[in-house]
């Protein structure tokens, strides 16, 4: 038995015919850029994250990098933001002009709301916290202090989707969100698609225009800008995922509490704090020996991941910031022990028991 | 009779083999780069004649790609003209630099003769446009920048399948940027494009760059973003890729019977000048029209599909407001502006609705 990291089982798939006849549609619409389907999916999903607006886009890092830049951020600004994430979420911030500044996690991998307002400047313009993993950041907190120094907060949901905390889902929090649909978030295109939110009119008008161009309407360009449009094929199939998304979600929550279940006497395993619903976009444990513990998975068919083992202050990319590594200890120490299992729908128990197993026996030797 | 601008329905009426292609990717789940957009890649770099082709995201992600490559920032200005798409401009400050137009000719092309009064000691590049998918003067273009040392980025968007006398449209500058956006001649069922170019070191960096500087999965050597081509749409333009030649060739047979017509109607109509050697695209088949806003409203009522690329030429259009021109700066391109009309000459016209356009026209000119 081999348990590869993702599985795209599509092939018997009950929406499969679905999905092929909405491809088909849209091909013999002839409508293929911002048509019906990407606007009723920004409603759709909207309504889904209880945030008024909604709008689609071409991946989550032009979503980043697009509302950054309706925000008004640019050249001098600082961002706060968490050494721990995937690029984008630091190099967007580089490529408006702006200085991403780095404020340590704790051990939900998440951003340290205490040590946020150390990091703030009078340069300081915005915080981009990130809800690694599927676990929503400590939105409270985070808000309490934005609102006290007047900073924007733009949650970076790419790896989140329907994540809730108190209730409410990610992407209703801050002044505005952004959500990746890779084929490899919980809820996907099949290529880059990206999707944000917001609940402020003046941004989501702003955003609309610039993601088309700056153009106002056909003839009339406002500012200059860019092509960064949601795919109206991928819209349309991006509805009948968004359908099915709340049970893909409670799949992997019980999947990801039974490998706790079988995990936690081996490894430190990912919690769900209280008042959190975690969607396990990732499901990441901390692991003593990880390199050894990781080799010997694969090496027994076990496609076991690291998200991600160079922390972003030390990437040849930040070079320029002058970061060191220990200047974000937990980070540093957490990128020793995270380690991703396989987790998504359609996973078997027994393949998690084999998982567990594996692990059982690597710390028994 | 219906004269309809968009042919997509027909173009993709039969989409079986792509949909078979998409199950295959879906099943290999390869939707990051990957052997479906590199195989691509090779086959649009062999049809061009290009070294290297780099897949993006748009035509639009592929110039800002390409004058990022050669190196364009701030401090430094672009040549480039006041008509074309918003992008075209849209890239050259995305790259931090500040655009520096020059009129058009009567081809309504970068007119060669105005590049050497603007160029200035903060000049990068020449970017001229293959405007409609007739080619500007490329050969006098890169005489020019070599002359002062400067780079070109060829806005080849609507440029597939176009060549001047035996060398392809996009192989002559530096680093040269393509459109797959449906409404092109080599397009896709959504956004797509590419750059092309025979530096190797150029396009290294590019394919670096389009992935969030990745030069593995854990190390990022630049800031970068995510400009990647995607996949599906890689195998949509494999597909389409093998009739641009036959799709341009119609083309030309039906711009051929229309300028036949339109210069039976001068001085009403104004046909632009069609150099022997310049093999066109006719992405856009465009003329100059006496009268063109009632002409074009009368055509609309007829259900001929007419349009106008564009109305109002970029140095004065709001974006444009800080760059300091003001009407009168580019009379050739302004006059276009008010002049110009596009007509529907795609692939999948018609002689009757050739005839029948051109015999709408001289109607309407005759009743003035
Ligand atoms: C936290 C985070 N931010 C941003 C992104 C970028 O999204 P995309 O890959 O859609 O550009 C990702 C996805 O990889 C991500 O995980
Ligand atoms: C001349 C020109 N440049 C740039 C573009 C932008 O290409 P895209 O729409 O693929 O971003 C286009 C097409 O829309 C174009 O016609």
């Amino acid at each position: 038995m081999r348990v590869p990291y993702t599985a795209f089982k599509i092939k018997n798939a009950p929406i499969r015919q679905k999905l092929i006849q909405a491809f088909e549609q849209v091909i013999d619409s002839g409508h293929y850029i911002q048509g019906p389907n990407c606007a009723a999916f920004e409603q759709e999903f909207a309504l889904f994250c209880g945030s008024p607006f909604a709008s689609g886009t071409s991946n989550g890092t032009d979503s980043l990098h697009l509302i950054l830049r309706a925000m008004g951020i640019g050249l001098g600004d600082e961002v706060i933001t968490a050494p721990n994430s995937f690029i984008a979420s630091a190099s967007t911030i580089a490529l408006v002009g702006a200085t991403p500044v780095f404020v340590d996690v704790t051990e939900d991998l998440n951003i340290d709301p205490y040590k946020i307002e150390q990091a703030i400047t009078s340069r300081t313009k915005a915080i981009i916290p990130i809800h690694l993993t599927g676990r929503p950041a400590k939105m409270l907190e985070i808000n309490n202090i934005a609102n006290k120094y007047n900073l924007f907060v733009l949650e970076d949901a790419a790896q989140s989707v329907g994540a809730k905390l108190k209730g409410k889902r990610v992407g209703s929090w801050g002044d505005a969100a952004s959500f990746s649909l890779h084929p490899l978030k919980n809820l996907h295109a099949f290529g880059d698609a990206g999707i944000i939110t917001t609940k402020n009119a003046n941004l989501i008008e702003r955003f609309n225009i610039s993601k088309n161009h700056g153009l106002k309407n056909r003839d009339q360009c406002d500012f200059w800008s860019f092509n960064c449009r949601l795919d109206e094929l991928q819209a349309a199939l991006l509805r009948i995922q968004l359908q099915e998304l709340e049970h893909w979600t409670e799949e992997r929550r019980e999947l990801a509490f039974r490998y706790n279940e079988l995990l936690k006497p081996y490894v430190k395993v990912p919690e769900e704090g209280l008042d959190e619903y975690h969607v396990f976009q990732t499901y990441v444990v901390l692991a003593e020996n990880r390199d050894e513990l990781q080799k010997f998975l694969r090496d027994n068919g076990v496609e076991a991941l690291v998200h991600y083992p160079t922390p972003i202050h030390m990437q040849p990319a930040a070079a320029g910031l002058n970061y060191k590594p220990n200047d974000f200890p937990v980070t540093q120490q957490l990128s020793k022990r995270i380690m991703s299992l396989p987790l998504y729908p359609g996973l078997t128990h027994e393949q998690q028991d084999l998982v567990a197993e594996l692990i059982s026996t690597f710390y028994k030797k | 009779m219906i004269v309809p601008y968009n042919y997509l329905p027909m173009q993709f009426s039969n989409h079986d083999a792509i949909l078979a292609d998409w199950e295959k990717l879906i099943q290999s789940t390869e939707f990051t780069l990957g052997s479906y957009v590199e195989n691509f890649e090779k086959l649009f770099a062999e049809f061009i004649g290009s070294k290297h082709v780099i897949g993006t995201n748009t035509g639009t992600d592929a110039l800002i790609l390409a004058l990022k490559a050669i190196g364009v920032g701030p401090g430094d200005e672009v040549i480039s003209v006041p008509v074309t798409f918003y992008a075209t401009i849209g890239a050259i400050v995305a790259a931090g630099a500040k655009p520096v137009f020059v009129d058009i000719d009567d081809r309504y092309q970068m007119d060669v003769n105005q590049i050497r009064g603007a160029i200035t000691s903060k000049t990068k590049a020449i970017l001229p446009v293959h405007w409609g998918g007739a080619a500007p003067d490329m050969p006098a273009i890169m005489g020019i920048a070599n002359e002062h040392g400067l780079k070109v980025v060829e806005d080849a968007c609507m440029a597939p399948g176009g060549r001047i006398f035996e060398k392809n449209s996009g192989t002559f500058g530096h680093a040269n940027a393509w459109s797959m956006h449906p409404l092109k001649p080599l397009n896709v069922m959504g956004d797509g494009g590419m750059v092309s170019t025979d530096d190797d070191e150029l396009a290294n960096w590019m394919r670096i760059y389009r992935n969030h500087g990745m030069v593995d999965r854990d190390h990022n050597r630049i800031w970068g973003v995510n400009m990647r081509l995607q996949p599906l749409q890689a195998i949509v333009a494999s597909h389409i890729l093998k009739t641009v030649h036959v799709t341009v060739e119609e083309r030309n047979k039906n711009a051929e019977i229309l300028d036949e017509g339109l210069k039976a109607l001068a001085p009403f109509v104004n046909v632009p000048p069609r150099p022997i050697g310049y093999w066109e695209t006719y992405s856009l088949y465009m003329a100059k029209f006496h009268k063109r806003d009632e002409l074009m409203k009368y055509l609309n009522e007829l259900k001929i599909e007419a349009k106008i690329h564009y109305p109002v030429p970029l140095h004065l259009q709001e974006a444009a407001r800080d760059l300091g021109y003001k009407e009168g700066d580019f009379l050739n391109s302004e006059i276009y502006c008010k002049e110009i009309m596009t007509l529907p000459a795609h692939q999948y016209i018609s002689r009757d609705q050739l005839e029948y356009m051109l015999s709408s026209i001289a109607n309407f000119y005759s009743t003035l």
